[in-house]
């Protein structure tokens, strides 16, 4: 357990920043009830560019510096992106009998955020080296 | 290999990626005492994954396990100066490995 | 007061993430995300849980703000889920990276439907 409080510290000031703002996305872009998910498709999205550009300006620009990742990474767009937004949209779309809604919005985020780290991440490198 | 080949010894010195020196990376902190002694050259060397005397295993491909990642130092010299770089390491108090082998160095 | 509490649940939620992916990471060998697809499936059935509860009418806004946006958003994370992914895509592990992604969405879906219909007749 050795210098394990701050390191929860940070994680946890991360996840308030990041949590709020989700929060201000979502209220801005509202969801409907049979609707696709802009809001939270966007934080998402936008969660899994931002953690490709850290996680390769961790490894080539800022080395060592040991509350980084846990603020940005772990804390800030751990909490900021959500996991549980995204299925329960899915299950409540379906419910609503939104299927097709529901099924586009499930692929539609796999599709556009699992890339979108790799995209970040190889862009990043990319400038850094150059 | 064509070339003549002279003797020398390689000091390795394993540290991890957030130790640190009086607020500066500890591998900063060796390569800056390697100049400063005079030595033939210090390079860093970034670890992707291992486990060290507490036994959790770090490694970047899980975010909450990316912690302490090692990193290693590795220096090449004549043996006596490698040695004589000895005493100004021991006060930095390193926890990780620190080794040393006899090498041949091609010229 | 909403901001409040969506903060307050987050402060809590962020953190529990990280210890309970070390604590199941711990328990295996490192090489499959079991951590954050733990936290991922357990915040789907809760959030499930609590919006089934809020369309039956009986779970009010606040709660919704604390354990839901702010808890269960923090709890569980999208982008460690990406990041994950994607080393075991570099690595070569397709295989891994491809039953990941099936894994957690198959389940998640599973637990947020599970925790939502459990809602709704035992709420209403």
């Amino acid at each position: 357990m050795r210098r394990q409080w701050d390191v929860l510290a940070v994680i946890s000031a991360g996840g308030v920043l990041g949590a709020l703002a989700r929060h201000a996305v979502s209220r801005a872009v509202p969801a409907s009830p049979t609707g696709f998910p802009w809001g939270i498709f966007a934080v998402n999205a936008t969660g899994c560019l931002l953690i490709g550009v850290l996680m390769a300006l961790v490894a080539h620009v800022w080395p060592g510096r040991r509350l980084l990742r846990p603020f940005l990474g772990t804390g800030v767009l751990g909490g900021y992106t959500t996991f549980s937004a995204y299925t329960v949209d899915i299950v409540r779309l379906a419910d609503a009998g939104a299927v097709a809604v529901a099924a586009a919005y499930l692929v539609g985020t796999l599709l556009v955020a699992l890339p979108a780290v790799y995209g970040g991440m190889v862009v990043t490198r990319w400038l850094v080296r150059r | 290999m064509a070339g003549t080949t002279v003797n020398g010894l390689r000091l390795t010195i394993l540290v991890g990626e957030g130790d640190r020196w009086r607020h500066r990376p500890m591998y900063t902190e060796i390569v800056h005492r390697a100049h400063a002694a005079g030595l033939a050259g210090a390079s860093v060397l970034r670890g992707v994954e291992g486990f060290g005397t507490h036994s959790r295993i770090h490694t970047d491909r899980l975010l909450s396990l990316a912690e302490e990642l090692p990193m290693m130092v590795v220096i090449v010299d004549a043996e006596e100066r490698v040695r004589g770089f000895l005493p100004s390491l021991a006060e930095l108090g390193l926890e990780g490995l620190v080794m040393l082998d006899p090498v041949e160095v091609v010229r | 007061m909403t901001v409040l509490l969506v903060a307050l649940g987050a402060a809590v939620g962020a953190p529990l993430r990280y210890l309970v992916d070390r604590a199941v990471q711990a328990r295996h060998d490192a090489v499959f995300p079991w951590g954050t697809l733990t936290v991922n499936v357990a915040g789907s059935f809760v959030l499930g849980l609590l919006t089934g509860g809020a369309l039956a009418g009986a779970v009010p806004g606040s709660v919704t703000a604390l354990l839901g946006t702010g808890f269960c958003g923090a709890l569980t994370t999208y982008s460690t889920f990406g990041y994950e992914t994607l080393k075991l895509v570099e690595s070569g592990a397709f295989g891994q990276a491809f039953a990941n992604v099936a894994v957690s969405v198959a389940t998640g879906v599973a637990a947020a439907a599970a925790g939502y219909a459990l809602a709704q007749p035992s709420f209403g």
